[in-house]
């Protein structure tokens, strides 16, 4: 993704100036797209992350919380609950993906989330740099076009003026 | 000319549902991308598995204790079937894009002609 996305600055560094205001507006409709497809990415990883942050919050917080004596609810359907006790609040089933549940300890679980959390801060920075540049490249796209329809504007003006 | 335009328009309506195609099979290949990056999480998972604990597989609403062994076959399958139909997928697109190199060169082929008959066509 990052090294299509150089060759493509590449390519526009070459060319910017020479392209015609509607092939400019074609690249910046085109640069429009991905910026908004990469900044929903953007809010899906941090969603992600948010939702792993909560899960580590409760496994860490979990032992102390659901202590052996203390009662739960546990919902049977949405206005219907049955009192409970937790028989091993030190165990939880953790969801790794594709329908797999593992039975952890809260402390591997926590080790679990933790792992995930960090992946995601990586994979994030990594895609904030690429927004970044994107959108800088859209800035250098719309100032360039600006200045081709603002040119084109006034010799049009001044060819209408000669004939 | 106007033989020349319908030319055009279905050259350009054939560029179009070719263009759709491409698009189809590259949202399909993000697809199975995704779906490998879930399986490779996974497998890591598993192999990261400590002593005594269990995997337990959803089918359904229900969770059904599961031998690592099993699980590790599961997924590993998995991945041996993605990753040919990633393959398949990019053979695929690679086809497409080059009907669509070709039916560009038609087209702009069928434009130019049309371009240099145009003047005479005023002239005359």
């Amino acid at each position: 993704m990052a090294s299509r996305g150089n060759q493509q600055q590449q390519g526009e560094a070459v060319d910017l100036t020479t392209l015609t205001a509607q092939q400019l507006s074609a690249v910046k409709k085109q640069l429009d797209g991905e910026v908004e497809h990469l900044s929903s990415s953007y809010a899906q990883l941090a969603a992600a992350q948010a939702k792993f942050k909560e899960c580590l919050r409760v496994v860490k917080s979990g032992s102390s919380t659901f202590d052996k004596d203390k009662s739960i609810l546990v919902p049977l359907t949405n206005s219907l609950y049955v009192k409970g006790q937790l028989a091993d609040p030190d165990r939880v089933l953790v969801d790794v993906g594709t329908g797999f549940y593992v039975e952890k300890d809260t402390k591997s679980a926590s080790e679990f989330y933790e792992a995930k959390i960090k992946e995601l801060a990586g994979n994030i920075q990594g895609l904030e740099g690429i927004v970044q540049a994107k959108t800088n490249n859209l800035r250098v796209v719309e100032e360039v076009l600006r200045q081709k329809v603002l040119a084109q504007g006034s010799a049009g003006g001044a060819a209408g003026q000669a004939s | 000319m106007s033989n020349i335009q319908a030319k055009l328009q279905a050259l350009s309506d054939e560029f179009t549902k070719l263009q759709q195609e491409l698009q189809d099979a590259v949202q399909s290949r993000q697809r199975l991308e995704a779906q490998k990056q879930e399986n490779l999480g996974v497998q890591k998972e598993f192999d990261k598995l400590k002593e005594g604990e269990t995997i337990f597989k959803l089918i359904g609403p229900v969770l059904l204790k599961q031998d690592r062994t099993d699980a590790e076959s599961t997924v590993s399958g998995r991945l041996e079937f993605i990753e040919k139909e990633i393959s398949r997928l990019e053979t695929h697109i690679k086809e497409m894009q080059g009907k669509m190199e070709k039916k560009k060169a038609e087209i702009i082929q069928v434009q130019t002609s049309a371009q240099a008959a145009g003047p005479q066509a005023v002239k005359a």
